[in-house]
């Protein structure tokens, strides 16, 4: 995806393939499908005006200015055009390297470089400093400032953005990387081992939904190796356009899980998923083709993993609800697993899997997307709140962080009873203790 | 360029939003779908109701400003790009869908109406808009009108020309021109509506549009079958119709389109067959049921290698919908797909593929062949890399050398994408001086400044 040869106005660094955007045939097949165009209606924040404004930079015709940063930012990265596209092209991958290009030539302003620099480079890749850095926010919530912050809208005086980051954040549990064991064992008649990749803010912010990961794995009999040196996948980074960040974490990681005896890399989480499988591409010009594709291959999500080796089903306690499923860009699309979350689903006695319209359109989370465009993130929201409710459904099923804070925030604010449950939660209801 | 005044002008007219002035924007506006053509337009427009779009027609007329319409830019010949630049008008913010008339059978919409949009609208109601170009998941019905696209279901229900029961349009003067309505005849006067239809926006903007609807048949039966010959898919082809039998879709993809294809849908496709025809027969149960014997008899007579039955209409509509992305597929594996619209008599098919054949060979060229074969319009289309001028060359002569041809049985070098930019040299070619002088005749008394859409189907006045 990325070349070194000089292309026209971009850098050498990390610039798209010549190739990539000259695929784009400009059939307006994607339009449809893509949620900033849906938004503005503007040629140019559609996936096929995205690469045409790449492919005219790397031609030479237009500067990586100012707009192609701001396309390069506005665009969710979701997918949904990769999907729709005939041709192959895809636009969301050639937008995610364009920030790469904006951050080496449209450097920020000094503070906030520093800022940014300090929290890719050095919070993320350090899970201790991560977690250290959010018990404040631990204890801010437990001491119940934040009830108060969110009633007494005392944050309407400050930047929307900062009063929606607020009434996102989830209740707070001990980061769960500290705590879960290293190993951890099949609880049924064992039928393999797999390793378990825990993002960032599963850790963080959904602790209990990847514990209920490894007890529905282990109940599936499977061992569960969790390795405490793991690091972030590098996902965050690659929004933001430090590939080369990325790159180390994936080259860490790789070799940590590649050292490991196991049948499958599992992950709940479909960005760190999506990240990882795309480390093959990372990492290409680094490691060796074999070892990435090896390593690819392992990579599973809990639902893609469960489906994959059949889901046992004796034993599962009924669920009697009226469930909905609400698909993350970054399964459906950057992954193409579409049916294997509603099959799992469907395997729990008791469940009504309800479809809503639109299923996979996104829900204006996508990574900083929401904290940046809070107002355009909000009409998005609410096409797939509208979606929800017309389903009348007990619960709200998704299988990505991103998606469950945009999600939860928003039921919650619309006043919606639905709560909003991981797919591993809902397995874990079904799993006998 | 376009004077400060005059921008600030449109901004009065359409507020500063729907007024487009920045380069980026204006760059991702100056192209369709149709290889290596660009022009940059000096301003952008995006019109929210007709009376908009004939102050805009009086500015341009009055600053004597070329003016391009466009509607999904998903065109085929080049018709939407502004070569003269000037203003760039944007239809497709006009798109309401105005009425659906129960009684009389008909729909009216605004010009920017997505063709899904309204089939679906229509569909809810239990009714059927037949026409179902490719593009049809984002082409506006305006863009359809104008180039009179055709669709999968021409052989049976006919092309875009055939619904369209009333236009309503800004002339080139900034005059209001209504032409027919919802009667189902009408005869007084000159029939400016049929000239108006697939005249690619150079005799006046159209605002709104009144079409037929008809009710859906009640059943249908859809075939897909393979070929180890494509001459044999297109000797079926001629059969069928022989035998008095008119199917609803008669669609052909070669290998190359069946593989790439299939790259992308991934329903198996068989890759290694020379070709497959989507058949599909539709109407009264009774009837359906006769005829799709009947089809299914000749297939085997010309010797089909295999004949599949869709199992239900879910599956019948996953193999139009994979039809549909024959195009942008075949650009999975080419930087430039260069495609062209040859459309000859039904029972010269057979020829015509061996003619592709030679010449692709001739040429040293890879080609991709699809279309609507029941219409004997097909899309041969090279797989090349712009980049590589010499092949680009061979490219052009391939199309020249089949053109020749085709015009000779008298075929036409477009069957639905229309002339443009692309194809003037090959429609004087078929018309002849003469043609094309009237044509231009008729484009002098609807536009006598020479400001609407310049430069498409022939020359224009300052160019010749
Ligand atoms: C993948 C693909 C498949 C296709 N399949 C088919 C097919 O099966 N059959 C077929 O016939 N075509 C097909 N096409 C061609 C194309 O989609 C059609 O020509 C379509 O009608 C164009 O619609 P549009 O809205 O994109 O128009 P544009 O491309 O924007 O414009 C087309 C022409 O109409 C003019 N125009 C647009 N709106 C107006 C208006 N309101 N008033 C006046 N002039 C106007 C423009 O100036 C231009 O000359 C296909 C194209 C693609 C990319
Ligand atoms: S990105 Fe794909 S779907 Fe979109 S215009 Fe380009 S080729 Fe067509
Ligand atoms: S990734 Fe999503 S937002 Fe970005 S261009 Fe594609 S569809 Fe649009």
């Amino acid at each position: 995806m990325t070349g070194t040869k000089q292309l026209g106005n971009f850098t050498p660094e990390d610039a798209p393939e010549y190739g990539d955007v000259l695929q784009c045939m400009r059939c307006g097949f994607c339009l449809p499908t893509c949620p900033t165009f849906s938004l503005t209606g503007r040629e140019r924040s559609s996936p096929r005006g995205r690469v045409a404004l790449a492919r005219a930079v790397s031609e030479g015709k237009l500067e990586f200015n100012q707009a192609m940063k701001e396309e390069a930012y506005f665009c969710l990265d979701c997918r949904a055009c990769t999907t729709a596209c005939p041709s192959g092209v895809k636009a969301g991958e050639v937008m995610e390297i364009c920030r790469a290009q904006a951050h080496q030539q449209q450097p920020l302003p000094k503070w906030q470089s520093v800022f940014r620099n300090f929290i890719l480079q050095k919070m993320l890749p350090s899970p201790d400093l991560l977690e250290t850095s959010m018990l404040p926010a631990r204890l801010y919530q437990k001491l119940g400032i934040q009830w108060l912050v969110r009633n007494s809208k005392i944050l309407k005086l400050a930047p929307a953005w900062i009063d929606k980051a607020e009434g996102m954040i989830p209740e707070m549990h001990q980061p769960l990387r500290q705590q879960i064991p290293q190993f951890s064992p099949a609880t049924t008649e064992k039928r393999g081992t797999v390793a378990f990749f825990l993002g960032c803010v599963m850790t963080l912010m959904y602790a209990e939904v990847s514990r209920q990961t490894v007890r529905v794995l282990n109940h599936q009999g499977y061992d569960v190796i969790t390795p405490k040196e793991q690091k972030c996948c590098g996902a965050p980074h690659l929004t933001e356009g430090d590939r080369e960040t990325t790159r180390t974490l994936a080259t860490h990681n790789l070799d940590l899980f590649m050292k490991l005896d196991v049948d499958a890399i599992v992950t709940d989480c479909a960005g760190c998923g999506s990240a990882l499988k795309e480390y093959e591409e990372i990492l290409a010009e680094r490691q060796d083709h074999n070892r990435l594709e090896h390593f690819r291959h392992k990579i599973k999500d809990i639902s893609e993993f469960l489906v994959e080796v059949g889901i046992r089903t004796e034993g599962l306690k009924p669920v009697n609800k009226v469930v909905t499923y609400h698909e993350p860009c970054h399964l459906c699309h950057a992954q193409g697993i579409t049916k294997q979350p509603r099959e799992a689903i469907q395997s729990i006695p008791g469940i009504e899997l309800r479809e809503m319209d639109e299923s996979s359109w996104c829900c204006g989370s996508a990574a900083t997307f929401s904290l940046k465009f809070t107002e355009e993130s909000q009409k998005i929201l609410d096409r797939k709140l509208n979606n929800v409710k017309k389903t009348e459904a007990d619960v709200l099923i998704t299988a990505n962080p991103g998606c469950h804070l945009q999600l939860a925030w928003g039921l919650r604010q619309a006043e919606m009873p639905q709560p909003v449950l991981h797919l591993s939660e809902l397995l874990g209801e079904a799993t006998p203790d | 360029m376009i004077s400060e005044h005059i921008t600030a002008k449109l901004v009065q007219l359409l507020t500063k939003e729907n007024v487009i002035t920045e380069q980026e924007d204006l760059l991702v506006l100056g192209y369709d779908s149709t290889p290596g053509l660009h022009a940059m337009p000096d301003i952008v427009v995006y019109p929210v109701s007709s009376e908009q779009v004939r102050d805009i027609m009086i500015i341009a007329r009055d600053e004597g400003i070329a003016i391009t319409p466009r509607g999904s830019g998903t065109g085929l010949s080049g018709g939407s790009i502004p070569i003269q630049g000037g203003i760039v008008i944007c239809l497709n913010k006009l798109n309401k869908i105005l009425e659906i008339d129960e009684e009389n059978l008909t729909a009216t919409c605004q010009a920017g109406v997505v063709t899904l949009d309204l089939f679906n609208a229509v569909a809810e109601k239990g009714l059927f808009y037949p026409p179902d170009p490719g593009s049809q998941k984002i082409s506006t019905m305006g863009g359809n009108v104008m180039e009179d696209a055709g669709g999968l279901r021409g052989l049976k229900y006919g092309v875009t020309r055939d619904y369209v029961m009333a236009l309503k349009c800004v002339l080139p003067d900034g005059s209001l021109l209504s032409t027919g309505g919802k009667s189902v005849k009408d005869v007084a006067g000159y029939a400016f509506k049929d000239l108006l239809v697939g005249s690619e926006g150079t005799l006046g903007i159209i605002t709104e549009i009144t079409v037929k609807l008809i009710p859906p048949p009640q059943d249908k039966k859809t075939f897909l079958t393979y070929f180890d010959d494509i001459r044999t898919a297109g000797e079926a082809v001629s059969k069928i119709i022989a035998a008095k039998i008119i199917p609803s879709t008669m669609e052909i993809m070669d290998k190359a389109t069946i593989n790439c294809v299939e790259d992308y849908v991934s329903i198996g496709l068989p890759r290694e067959m020379a070709a497959l025809l989507l058949i599909e027969v539709d109407g009264h149960p009774a009837v359906v049921a006769e005829e799709a014997i009947a089809v299914n008899k000749i297939l085997e007579q010309v010797g089909a290698a295999e004949i599949h039955i869709a199992k239900d209409a879910e599956e019948a509509v996953s193999l139009a919908e994979a039809r549909r992305t024959a195009l942008s597929a075949l650009a999975r594996v080419c930087p430039t797909t260069l495609l062209e619209d040859a459309t000859v008599p039904r029972s010269l098919l057979p020829e015509t593929f061996t003619l592709i054949e030679k010449l692709a060979e001739k040429y040293h060229l890879r080609v991709g062949t699809f279309g609507h074969a029941g219409d004997g319009n097909l899309h041969p289309t090279v797989l090349c890399d712009e980049r590589d001028k010499d092949e680009m060359r061979r490219a052009h002569a391939f199309y020249d050398e089949l053109y020749e041809q085709v015009l000779e049985w008298g075929g036409t070098v477009s069957g639905e994408h229309g002339i443009g930019i692309a194809k003037k040299d090959y429609l004087a070619r078929q018309i002849g001086a003469g043609g094309v002088a009237v044509m231009r005749r008729v484009k002098n008394s609807f536009d006598p400044q020479g400001i609407l859409n310049p430069g498409k189907i022939f020359e224009s006045k300052q160019e010749s």
